[in-house]
């Protein structure tokens, strides 16, 4: 039973954030690409995901943890402070842009820390 | 093939649109004061238009209104607004009545467009930064 190593569930949990991460980063690229299409609604992840993901973390069941599909949406609470509709913001757009690489850091180191720990189990010495 | 820096369709395409977008108003500039083309005319003012395309990579996983979108210039539009008239009798190209059509080109419009140009450029190459020093960081996993 190989897969049980990782089915902890704060192991599945740390690896579906990863995937939300670079989600992120995949919108906040988009948004900033069209920084002055007119009438680009900016998109990010699905506010709904982080409600789901402590659902299911909460229900310790790794299948349920692993089942999540992140998935982008337009932002419906961005309004627009521009004539032509775009409700992208440069400033707000690059914050979110490095609080996304910090959490996606944390993120790695999560499931670092938890792949050395489980090496430390299995060779009972910390290399 | 797999896609290891994220979002880099959507940035290079936003790149290679700001790069053409200074390219037309560095010709704007240039030409601030060009009273005869090769049509006889005033030099007119040209502007860039943006659009956004949808980004295939993501056809399969999301509804088209979730999509990320990468930014084109379809097309390199002229400014109709009608030329300067200055009165300068001496012009080679002055009319019978002394006055000469120079472009319709505002010069401080023209910088503030360059300036935003510039800025945008930035920000999308801070983007690239970013994936990049991610992708590292996912490299590294299971490192210490």
């Amino acid at each position: 039973m190989i897969e049980g190593l990782f089915n902890q569930p704060n192991y599945l949990a740390a690896k579906k954030l990863l995937d939300v991460s670079e989600l992120r980063h995949e919108a906040i690229s988009s948004n900033l690409a069209n920084l002055e299409t007119p009438h680009y609604k900016r998109l990010d992840v699905a506010p709904n995901f982080a409600a789901q993901l402590s659902h299911a973390v909460h229900g310790r069941d790794p299948g349920q943890i692993s089942d999540l599909k992140p998935e982008l949406a337009v932002d419906t609470s961005a309004v627009s402070s521009r004539k032509d509709g775009n409700t992208v913001q440069l400033e707000s757009e690059l914050m979110r842009l490095n609080q996304n690489y910090l959490e996606h850091q944390l993120e790695t180191q999560l499931i670092t820390g938890s792949m050395l720990r489980l090496r430390l189990a299995i060779t009972g010495r910390p290399s | 093939m797999i896609n290891i820096l994220t979002g880099i369709d959507s940035t290079s395409s936003a790149l290679n649109a700001e790069r053409i977008r200074m390219d037309v108003v560095s010709q704007n500039i240039a030409n601030v004061n060009t009273t005869r083309g090769p049509d006889g005319k005033p030099y007119t003012r040209h502007q860039v238009v943006f659009e956004a395309v949808l980004n295939d990579q993501f056809a399969s996983t999301s509804p088209p209104g979730s999509r990320p979108l990468e930014v084109r210039v379809p097309r390199v539009e002229l400014d109709r607004r009608p030329a300067r008239l200055v009165h300068q009798p001496n012009h080679p190209h002055a009319d019978a009545n002394g006055m000469v059509s120079l472009p319709n080109i505002n010069m401080y419009e023209e910088m503030v467009d360059l300036m935003s140009a510039s800025r945008a450029y930035e920000a999308n190459l801070s983007a690239v930064k970013t994936a990049r020093s991610m992708a590292l960081q996912t490299l590294s996993i299971g490192k210490r």
